[in-house]
């Protein structure tokens, strides 16, 4: 018994290790090719050596150009042969070998018979031959050839000439447009295939001509398209056509919509699908409209082919971010997909759900995706991770669950990306919710504990430095920190020691055992840790005195540089190393990159959803630096706000200029960002002289001028104002640059002595109402109006006129008041009647305003809107009121 | 556009592939991607049944057969159920060429057929491998493959 098993299995081994094409070679293979010149052609034998040839092209194998000439010039003569297979070979290598141009002529006239033989085959297949191997000179003399197959009787030449045309529309447009008629034709056939091809060439050809594929797809949606294909096709184009097209605005109708809702009851799945995601995709697409879209998605969710599933899911995913409301219906089908066994299906599943659910369904959701998260690729997981840093910001209430999710998947094993991805999403959630703060930072100190990336334990470290010493017990922090100096690298050992002597600059109480940790740290064995111990110790009053630590020197120690690093850079490569010291107010402060600058290190913070707009903090931190460096501007207190910048100059302009508008509470300074653009000249002396005179409440007070503006060098004046004491001012500026120009030789780059003083009108620069309100979200709208109490609230009711929608009329108000929209309701469902927008913000003087704003089409066009104002202080509350009404 | 076809055997040998599309420093990648992502994701799959996944903003949708992964990536109009329909009609035309589920042996004696096959269906379907290139919404349709109306070459 046991001889016959074992016989059988070698068969089978011998089966699975031999491969016909075991040892082949290349040149063995250009010598075997030598049979196509036998006078005797062996077609069999002729097959078998182009099938080689074919392995070795597949497998990457690549002929020089004389060896493909010459096999290219054998396998002509295998037209000689009459054997149909071997014919067929030959097309298929002939293409393959691409051959050069003058090469070509040797197999067109062969071509060109096939193309008009009796067998189809031959017709079809020498027609994409010569089409791929052709010029627009031989294009003209087969044009004829070409145009009669494309209205062959036999489908499979139709074809072939047809997808020929679409190639060739792309070297020899003029020639294939011309066959317009006979296209058209085709588009009639009735082969499926024929009419799908035709059609894709057609929309081709008529594609720049707006009108032309209108009316195509007007003719094709009357009547009926057989091929699903084309069918398919037609969707697109049609969607194409919509959204060129404007709605009627009679009736509010959408053109075509009817034939894409027509489609969704195809027959085809395809074609259902295809109308589906044209009807999601629409602009500005109405939740009617959408519903018997989302509801044959929704039947796809449970589709047993994983192609349809996917398909569903990924399209319903992307609805979900502009109307998550119209797919909260599918969020029980979608919940049996988190289990899918294909990954991709499943995390779009989840992710989808974590946009849809509501606060009631996060802890159930967070439940599944637990045991989800572990059999998944870190790609799959950054996204997951994304989707619950906007669940988290969406419901803060639910802050302790997520962040528990998050540090317990911190905990477990992946890469470099992923871990980055859920420490910035936990460093958010610790920024926004100051409730979610102190167990943010556990997370963060237990990870660092077992973290194997330099990169995100010198950032955690730092991230520490600046938020533990203001929780209510940072001594728990300090041994995370101090397990660093021991355990790590020097890059996080140099770290921990900056966010040990933060601690100690912020917190007094804990001075005392901070510096004992420091002068441990004076042993290191790396310089670097050993030097910044040593600085710390020295600054920070290391002698064992235990003093309030001087505010200069921890600006010294942990403020940021003042000047864009860029700039320093480049100042830092100019200096010539002599007795002089480097000066670092030498540096020019462009502070137009430095914001973007600051932006670009804070990092990734997303928007929206209640929480602050991202740069302004970091930016006003930037500014109120380089305001309190200038000893005029430093009495004028606390900087309220500082604006955006705001041009000043056409772009292109010999000199750009913009302004941001920092605003104190009894004073308003101009900075005026300047940028010379002629390499020949050098400015001198630049001023911008402000007339003031629609600016009734303003007073200048100080001017400071720029000394020097040379080619390409950002440089900053200064005009200060006085105004009445927290009142929000407003006025008209009009501005003209004044300076000195002074020719600049561009060989050698010195400036003439003797400059013409010379002027530059600049555009008008006007202060409103929103300059005085800081945007400033809540994380939850509710809670904080109802906070705020009915004590100070002023309710009025407005007609804003007409408008062209009340999207428009929303934004208007919000620009105009300059607060933060809250929870997303800046954004209005398409073709809505009403809307509610909240808002929040702080006043000059440091006073919390709440804004409620209800808008009503009323009639038409016209748009009414209900202001509710909550706010700490009456006379703000009727401010805002003032705002709205003279706006 | 089809940006790659790809046939492996089922230790990840590549047997055919096609590129169309994509930078020669970027290929390697692709194949051990794909490679990778069937022997993830293959074991224990049904011939012909279809998995599905995407790669940044590109589709791939794959299968096996037999004893021969086939990976066919898109992207653009390209999308999943266009790639469903492509792969549909290569499986078909290489279980016609080969009678039946393929072993890599059967798949490597019927090469050259399977290389005319998988031209000719595009030849009669719209794009033959090498003329992927040019972008052309749904390459393939699944009404019937060249297999089944052709001769064979060798019979």
């Amino acid at each position: 018994m046991a001889q016959p098993l074992v016989k059988k299995d070698d068969d089978r081994d011998d089966e699975v290790d031999y491969s016909p094409f075991l040892g082949i070679e290349k040149g063995a293979v250009l010598q075997e090719a030598r049979v196509f010149n036998d006078p005797q052609l062996d077609p069999r034998r002729c097959s078998q050596v182009i099938t080689k040839l074919l392995y070795l092209l597949n497998q990457g194998e690549t002929f020089t150009k004389v060896e493909a000439t010459e096999v290219f010039f054998a396998v002509t003569k295998l037209f000689q042969s009459r054997d149909m297979g071997l014919r067929r070979m030959v097309y298929v290598i002939i293409k393959e070998l691409s051959p050069s141009a003058d090469e070509v002529i040797i197999v067109t006239s062969s071509l060109m018979k096939d193309m008009t033989s009796k067998t189809d085959m031959y017709r079809a297949n020498a027609i994409r031959v010569l089409c791929r191997i052709t010029d627009g000179t031989l294009l003209t003399q087969i044009e004829r050839y070409l145009k009669q197959a494309i209205v062959d009787k036999n489908p499979v030449v139709a074809s072939a000439a047809l997808v020929s045309g679409i190639h060739l529309l792309q070297t020899n447009p003029e020639i294939v447009k011309r066959w317009s008629n006979e296209v058209q034709e085709a588009v009639q056939s009735r082969a499926a295939l024929v009419q799908f091809h035709a059609l894709a060439l057609l929309h081709q050809i008529r594609q720049n001509d707006r009108l032309a594929v209108n009316k195509l797809v007007s003719s094709l949606t009357r009547g009926s398209v057989r091929s699903p294909l084309a069918q398919c096709l037609l969707i697109r184009y049609t969607s194409q056509v919509i959204r060129e097209s404007t709605n009627d605005t009679q009736t509010g109708d959408r053109p075509f919509y009817d034939f894409l809702e027509g489609c969704l009851r195809h027959k085809a799945e395809m074609v259902i699908f295809e109308a589906a995601r044209a009807i999601t995709e629409l602009n500005g697409v109405t939740s009617r409209e959408l519903t018997p879209a989302i509801t044959v998605l929704q039947l796809f969710l449970s589709s047993s082919k994983p192609v349809l599933r996917f398909a569903a899911v990924r399209t319903l995913n992307k609805v979900a971010m502009s109307h998550p409301t119209a797919v909260t219906n599918c969020n029980i089908d979608m919940e049996s997909l988190i289990s899918d066994q294909n990954r991709s299906i499943a995390t779009l599943a989840i992710t989808t759900l974590l946009k849809t659910g509501n606060e009631s369904s996060v802890d159930r959701l967070m439940k599944q995706i637990t045991n989800f998260m572990s059999d998944i690729a870190d790609e799959f997981k950054i996204v997951v991770v994304d989707a619950i840093r906007s669940l988290c910001l969406k419901f803060p209430l639910k802050h302790r669950s997520l962040m528990n999710f998050l540090s317990n998947i911190l905990r477990e094993e992946g890469g470099f990306e992923y871990k980055k991805a859920i420490v910035d999403s936990i460093v958010i959630l610790i920024r926004d919710i100051p409730e979610a703060k102190e167990s943010g930072l556990l997370h963060l100190c237990e990870f660092i504990e077992d973290c194997e990336f330099t990169y995100l334990s010198t950032q955690i470290l730092h991230f520490l430095g600046i938020e533990g010493p203001k929780t209510s017990d940072p001594s728990k922090y300090i041994r995370y920190i101090y397990n660093r100096v021991h355990l790590e690298n020097a890059t996080v050992r140099a770290g921990a020691v900056s966010t040990l002597a933060k601690f100690g600059a912020m917190v007094d109480g804990l001075k005392p055992r901070i510096f004992v940790l420091l002068r441990r740290c004076l042993f290191d064995n790396d310089d670097e840790v050993r030097d910044r111990a040593t600085l710390y110790l020295n600054t920070l009053g290391g002698d064992g005195a235990v003093v309030e630590t001087d505010e200069g020197v921890k600006e010294f120690l942990f403020g940021s540089l003042d000047v864009p690093l860029v700039n320093l850079e480049n100042s830092l490569k100019n200096y010539d190393p002599s007795e002089k010291a480097f000066d670092i107010n030498s540096v020019p402060k462009d502070v137009k990159t430095q914001p973007l600058a600051e932006k670009k290190a804070t990092s990734k913070k997303p928007t929206g959803l209640g929480a602050p707009p991202p740069g302004p903090p970091s930016t006003v931190d930037a500014y109120e630096k380089l305001l309190s460096s200038i000893p005029e501007f430093a009495s004028f207190g606390k900087l309220f706000k500082s604006s955006a910048p705001v041009e000043l100059t056409e772009a292109e302009t010999e000199y750009a200029v913009n302004v941001v508008k920092h605003i104190f509470d009894g004073h308003v300074v101009f900075q005026y960002n300047c940028r010379n653009t002629i390499p020949e000249q050098l400015l001198e002396n630049v001023t911008v002289i402000v007339d003031a005179s629609e600016a009734e409440e303003f007073a200048e007070v100080d001017s400071k001028p720029l000394r020097q503006l040379p080619y390409d060098s950002p440089g900053q004046t200064f005009v200060a104002f006085e105004k009445p004491e927290g009142v929000s001012a407003v006025g008209k500026f009009s501005n003209m640059l004044r300076f000195i120009v002074k020719e600049v030789d561009p060989s050698t780059g010195e400036a003439e002595d003797d400059g013409v003083e010379d002027e530059y009108q600049l555009e008008d620069l006007e202060l409103v109402a929103a300059d005085y309100m800081l945007k400033v979200g809540v994380s939850n709208f509710r809670n904080a109006w109802e906070s705020m109490g009915v004590d100070f609230e002023h309710v009025d009711e407005y007609g804003l006129g007409p408008r062209d929608s009340l999207a428009e009329a929303v934004n208007a108000v919000i620009n105009l008041l300059g607060m933060q929209p809250c929870e997303g309701t800046e954004v209005i469902p398409p073709n809505s009647r009403s809307h509610t927008c909240l808002l929040s913000g702080v006043y000059i003087g440091n006073v919390k305003v709440l804004v409620r704003l209800q808008f009503g089409l009323d009639g038409p066009k016209d748009v009414a809107m209900k202001l509710a104002v909550r706010s700490e202080d009456g006379t703000v509350s009727d401010a805002i009121h003032e705002i709205v009404a003279s706006g | 556009m089809i940006l790659a076809v790809l046939f492996a055997n089922s230790e990840g040998n590549i047997l055919v592939e096609r590129f169309n599309g994509v930078p020669a420093e970027e290929r390697l990648h692709w194949r051990s991607f794909l490679v990778k992502l069937g022997a993830d994701n293959l074991k224990g799959v049904k011939n012909e049944e279809l998995l599905v996944a995407s790669h940044r903003s590109v589709y791939i949708v794959y299968t096996v057969l037999g004893d021969v992964s086939v990976y066919v990536v898109g992207k653009d109009e390209y999308d999943e159920l266009a790639l469903a329909e492509v792969i549909f009609v290569i499986t078909s035309a290489v279980k016609d060429v080969c009678g039946k589920l393929p072993t890599e042996r059967l798949f490597l004696d019927k090469y050259g057929r399977i290389c005319l096959t998988l031209d000719e269906i595009i030849w009669k379907e719209t794009v033959t491998f090498c003329v992927i290139a040019n972008e052309h919404p749904f390459a393939f349709s699944s009404m019937d493959t060249a297999a089944n109306v052709l001769p064979h070459p060798f019979s």
